[in-house]
């Protein structure tokens, strides 16, 4: 709770890392991950750095990795994911990293070359059988089909070719290849054009893709034959091809030639096979092998590039020994660090420690919260809001239980709750197993990241569900109703009978205040809303009384809490003057009014029964005459709500009214004298006034300092130096606060008043929200069951089964599609304007920035 | 006809999309970090921290100029098909209107390519990749221009364009540049009648670019044709008609006879007068980097307007023009040869 209310304690550091050790202390850092490095050259070039050169050699490296890992799974070899985490190797075994890599890279290259050179002998040799058995085909029909010759012939004889019969058609050349099936249609049009239709076309398609040796794509071609006659078309027909990128084959005009090659080609195809398979086996080999390492070189080159990356944000000094890094990190992890850095030292085999410096500085520190896998989700929903500043009240600690207990307020449904409940325990327990999954889909991430706030909400939707009576809108009788209908009918009856009585009755009424009938037992319900209500005509006039007072009841104190939280946070700034001029106005405020407004509606439910309840109060118009004054002599008989009410009430505004101007003027006014009395007494004042700004332990921390081995009796003269500038600054810096124009500080006064004193209004008024919103919820639970549910269940016999089957299903999913997950979300998000808004706005800032160590965890993460 | 508050429903997402690719245009800090790169790795890690990203990490061996240029090109072409692919209707036919212009270029560069008798292989790895199409491969068959219009551009949406250069000659180089300058004006003519066709924002902005364009051509063939064996007579038919120049400039310009004469006629539209003019900073910029930066201006500019198509044609030009500028600058750094480094366009502040 501590770790969580207010960020961690940090400092920012100064590191000398001897040049030979840097790598190694900063590799350690990396696995450590508590470290967030300062750019210390913002305004380099990324390729004006030092270790640019490194870098390079590991986006190389990674290029490679890149390469072997699409032939990896171009291949589908499974690559192996032991989960271990080398550590970064030494900058000496990035060298033989490089040269493995290197090694493969080539092997790799050099089989795919030759793959690909026999691949493409293999399609071309594959092209040119199939161009050998269609065209057997083509020639065949020509011979057989009488119509075709006799259209030669005819084309001949136009032409004014002598030759007779089918010898005719072997004197027109013919121009045999294969195409991509998609251009033939152009090709075919623009052979047309050409030759003017004086060439003759026949294709027939592939029945099998074929595989383009360069990509390793399965492309669907064609077959195609052109005749035609002369040289010049030859010529054309030669050009029209190479154009659209069709490959040419010689084609055999005999038959036995034909047939011949066919053999041959065949043989050769066989031959090919098996020079193929060995090759591709080899392949298979020098890939099996890489994928095995894949991920750990991936891991390794990563981290290496990581801690370049680290390094050259660091400042070299002048002697080039020594390598100067600006840092912040937690104050409490400082020992962590110190054996990290003596780790890396060690490793180095350096001899010369490395040393930590805490340096002051008026920046605003990281904001950095110790978070676990419960409190992070509710964490990051603050942050959403917005980063808190430093060292601020952090919200999320209370939205822990606040947050689901507003939400539960709004979805109190105990079968809701418990649905809920369980879907997000099973996340929980099965959390290891499903991580993975996370990362698949986004929707799906949202939810199990959420788990934690899922379970709670559950929880609590139990608790309020039980409270409200409420299971899928039915109510449970557990301890038995405090009502009775039995004074209302002959004592001699069974319960049967009287039951059976009660159903042929339209309505029946149970007054209070009937001492004969005693439908009141005076033995109210123990726990939760009475069940009779449920089966009552004016449930809903009962129950929103009781909401929405509650809500408001809920909504004050949550406020109030809120401005108890702003107390907290200028008692930690020593902020006197805001305790003052802000909290306590705003306290009273609150209170004299919203405060006042909660006591009697708790009186009102103490002291109101039913026996007088035609004397009670209204509130709402009590509170409205409050600040009227106006007080109605009418009372019709009934008595003050308590005696002596008007003089409270006339103080209570007394109260309040001067608060507004106390919140706009006290603090701006003593701002301004004490600027005033500044400037008249002289830069004494400014000493004895530390400033609420500045750091109270910053001229000491400057101070201390934290180091290993040599070099202490320099360094510490150097640190208290430095401590003695910071107080320089410090104050430096409250002289400076002081000389804020006063005309702005009023202003921003007076928007924060005019907020606080409207949004009190406007905020009880917003927490009403929880009383319409869990109505909503349970009435649309009820005309899910009433329209739906129910209709199943008042059939008998076996089509009531079936009916009940089928209502039931309709009635589920509707139940988990609009009220587990549309509703549930609705409630989610006013729950979580509630606390961004209502709660947030009384006391958080968020203007910080969120601590981003240097880990190889999280640069594994967004890898 | 076309109502600005339909715009999105159709290309609303695309628009979006092409401001966020304007918004990836390297700024002027990018380009000095470039110009200080001292070899082509440097210029290649300055890269991968603009939008490129990645794009030069694959590359295996050392880097070359062309390899720079035609992964450049290539992440333009895959932009551009992104959005092209899923547009529709009218922004789908403005956007193959851009691509014309780019099919142009390489028609005329595969013509003179094959006149010169280069073989097709090493033309079509110039060509504009924005510009391909199916036939053009086999454009070495075509030995006149309607051999060339009968076998390979009619089934391209050239054909149209090329209807007033059909005759018998031979194909020889002054032919081709003709070729060349009776498509353009054919192309522009018929691109603005398309966006006055579109109408509303669309026409106004295109129209600004497009006469712009048009009337940098007119000024180009004219100052280029001084020395050559070109008519004015025919010099005159080669002039785009959707200027700012038509008809009065053109009528003048036609009768130039030297640069002075065309300057006169630049001194009657004042935003031409200061191309031609010496600004008198002794930096000696030639007249082709003054048009270049107008039209980043007012490409630029383009982006000024919501609800209409020219933000496409803008964002080709913009990003063609910051791929001039890259190559530019990676030739310089390559061969060394850094004074004239700084004479690229910068495009956005």
């Amino acid at each position: 709770m501590g770790d969580l209310f207010r960020s961690q304690e940090m400092t920012l550091c100064q590191l000398f890392l001897q040049a030979e050790a840097a790598y190694a202390c900063v590799s350690e850092l990396g696995e450590l991950g508590l470290v967030q490095f300062r750019d210390l050259k913002p305004d380099t070039n990324a390729f004006q750095r030092k270790f640019v050169n490194e870098i390079r050699r590991c986006d190389e490296m990674e290029r490679k990795l890149r390469y072997l890992e699409k032939e990896i799974r171009k291949d589908g070899i499974p690559i192996l994911d032991t989960g271990d985490n080398p550590e970064a190797p030494n900058p000496r075994e990035m060298v033989d990293l490089e040269a493995t890599l290197e090694k493969l890279e080539n092997e790799l290259r050099e089989v795919n070359a030759y793959a690909e050179s026999l691949k493409k002998n293999f399609l071309e040799l594959t092209e040119l059988k199939h161009i050998l058995r269609k065209t057997q085909t083509f020639f065949e029909e020509a011979l057989h089909d009488q119509h075709m010759t006799e259209e030669a012939v005819g084309l001949m004889t136009e032409e004014g070719m002598m030759a007779g019969g089918q010898a005719a058609g072997l004197r027109l050349q013919s121009v045999a290849g294969v195409i991509l099936r998609e251009r033939l249609p152009a090709f075919e049009r623009m052979l047309w054009r050409v030759c003017r239709g004086n060439v003759f076309l026949k294709q027939a398609e592939i029945d099998t893709a074929l595989e383009d040796p360069a990509t390793g794509d399965k492309v669907l071609k064609s077959v195609f034959i052109i005749f035609f006659q002369g040289e010049q078309l030859k010529t054309r027909v030669k050009k029209i091809c190479e154009g659209f990128r069709a490959t040419l084959y010689p084609c055999p005009d005999s038959q036995a030639e034909r047939r011949e090659m066919a053999i041959s080609v065949m043989t050769r195809i066989e031959d090919l096979n098996t020079v193929l398979n060995t090759t591709v086996d080899h392949r298979m080999r020098v890939l099996m092998a890489a994928a095995k390492n894949l991920r750990l070189w991936f891991i390794k080159v990563g981290k290496i590039k990581a801690i370049y990356h680290t390094l050259n944000m660091f400042n070299v000094e002048a002697t080039n020994k020594c390598l100067i890094a600006e840092a912040w990190c937690a104050v409490d992890d400082l020992d962590k660090i110190h054996l990290a850095l003596r780790r890396g030292t060690e490793r180095a085999g350096s001899s010369i420690p490395p040393i930590l410096n805490r340096m002051s500085t008026r920046e605003m520190p990281p904001t950095y919260f110790r978070v676990n896998k419960l409190t992070s989700g509710f964490q990051s929903i603050i942050d959403a809001y917005g980063v808190a500043s430093y060292r601020e009240a952090n919200p999320s600690p209370f939205a822990i239980v606040t947050f689901p207990f507003l939400f539960a307020v709004m979805y109190g449904d105990f079968g809701h709750g418990t649905l809920m409940f369980l879907a997000a325990l099973w996340m929980v327990l099965r959390e290891k197993q499903l991580a993975p999954t996370a990362k698949l889909s986004e929707i799906w991430a949202t939810f199990f990241n959420g788990r934690y706030i899922i379970l709670m909400m559950g929880a609590f939707s139990i608790y309020t569900g039980l409270i409200y009576n409420d299971c899928f809108s039915r109510s449970v009788n557990i301890f038995g109703s405090g009502w009775s209908v039995r004074g209302q009918f002959n004592q001699s009856l069974t319960p049967d009978q009287i039951r059976t009585q009660v159903r042929g009755i339209e309505s029946l009424q149970l007054n209070p205040n009937d001492a004969q009938a005693k439908a009141w037992r005076a033995n109210p319900y123990p726990f939760g809303l009475d069940p009779v209500w449920q089966v009552s005509g004016n449930k809903i006039t009962f129950t929103n009384s009781i909401k929405m007072k509650t809500s408001v009841v809920l909504g004050v104190i949550h406020m109030l809490f809120g401005v108890f939280v702003s107390l907290t946070n200028h008692l930690h700034r020593r902020d006197m003057l805001s305790v003052v001029g802000e909290f306590v106005p705003q306290v009273l405020f609150l209170l004299g009014m919203f405060g006042y407004l909660v006591i009697l509606i708790l009186y009102k439910w103490a002291v109101y029964s039913g026996r007088n309840s035609n004397c009670a109060p209204n509130l709402l118009i009590g509170l409205i005459n409050m600040f009227l004054f106006r007080y109605d002599k009418a009372t019709n008989g009934c008595p003050p709500i308590y005696t002596g009410y008007q003089g409270l009430q006339t103080f209570l505004v007394l109260l309040i009214i001067p608060c507004a101007p106390w919140m706009l003027l006290v603090k701006p006014l003593i701002l301004r004298r004490r600027q005033q009395m500044l400037a008249r007494g002289g830069a004494m004042m400014g000493q004895q006034h530390p400033q609420p700004q500045m750091q109270p332990d910053a001229g000491v921390d400057g101070g201390d300092q934290t180091e290993l081995g040599m070099g202490q009796q320099q360094d510490g003269g150097n640190n208290i130096h430095d401590g003695d500038k910071a107080v320089d600054m410090g104050a430096g810096y409250g002289d400076h606060g002081e000389e804020v124009d006063i005309g702005e500080v009023f202003v921003h006064q007076a928007i924060h008043t005019i907020e606080y004193c409207l949004s009190c209004i406007s905020n009880t008024a917003s927490y009403l929200r929880l009383w319409a919103l869990s109505l909503a919820h349970a009435q649309l639970s009820e005309v899910l069951w009433g329209m739906v549910l129910a209709i199943g269940l008042k059939r008998e016999g076996f089509g009531g089964c079936l009916a009940l089957f089928v209502a039931f299903s309709f009635w589920a999913l509707l139940t988990v599609v609009v009220l587990l997950l549309m509703e549930g979300l609705s409630a989610f998000l006013h729950a979580l304007r509630l606390h961004w808004v209502e709660f947030m706005n009384k006391f958080y800032k968020g203007e910080g920035y969120k601590f981003e160590p240097f880990s190889f965890a999280r640069a594994e993460l967004e890898m | 006809m076309f109502s600005e508050s339909m715009f999105s429903v159709d290309a609303g997402y695309l628009e979006g999309l092409a401001r966020g690719f304007k918004g990836g245009i390297l700024k002027k800090t990018d380009y000095y970090n470039l110009t200080q790169c001292e070899t082509l790795e440097d210029l290649k890690l300055h890269l991968q921290s603009t939008d490129y990203g990645h794009f030069l990490a694959n590359e295996a061996g050392p880097l070359t100029v062309s390899v720079i240029e035609e992964r450049l090109k290539e992440k333009l072409i895959i932009e551009f098909n992104h959005l092209r692919t899923q547009a529709t209707g009218y922004l789908a036919e403005f956007m193959d209107y851009i691509t014309y212009s780019y099919m142009i270029d390489n028609v005329v560069l595969l013509l003179s390519g094959i006149l010169h008798d280069r073989p097709i292989k090493e033309m079509l790895a110039k060509c504009h990749p924005m510009g391909t199409f199916e036939q053009m491969e086999a454009i070495h068959i075509a030995t006149t221009t309607r051999e060339l219009y009968d076998a390979v551009l009619v089934d391209t949406p050239l054909a149209p364009y090329f209807a007033d250069c059909i005759n018998e000659e031979d194909l020889n180089e002054m032919n081709i540049e003709i070729i060349r300058n009776t498509l353009y004006k054919a192309y522009l003519e018929d691109f603005s009648a398309f966006c006055q066709q579109i109408g509303g924002t669309t026409a106004e902005v295109m129209q600004e670019v497009l006469a712009f364009e048009a009337d940098r051509r007119a000024f180009m063939i004219t100052i280029n044709s001084f020395g050559t064996e070109l008519l004015k007579e025919d010099r005159k038919k080669l002039y785009p008609a959707c200027g700012r120049l038509y008809p009065g400039g053109l009528e003048m310009l036609a009768q130039a006879e030297e640069v002075e004469q065309v300057k006169l006629v630049a001194d009657y539209f004042a935003e031409y007068r200061v191309m031609f003019e010496d600004d008198g900073t002794g930096m000696d910029k030639t007249l082709e980097d003054k048009f270049f930066e107008h039209e980043v201006r007012l490409n630029v500019r383009a982006f000024m307007q919501q609800f209409h198509y020219g933000v496409f044609y803008s964002l080709v030009k913009l990003k063609e023009q910051e791929i001039r500028n890259i190559v530019w600058i990676a030739e310089c750094v390559s061969q060394r040869h850094r004074a004239k480094i700084e004479a690229y366009i910068p495009i956005l502040e």
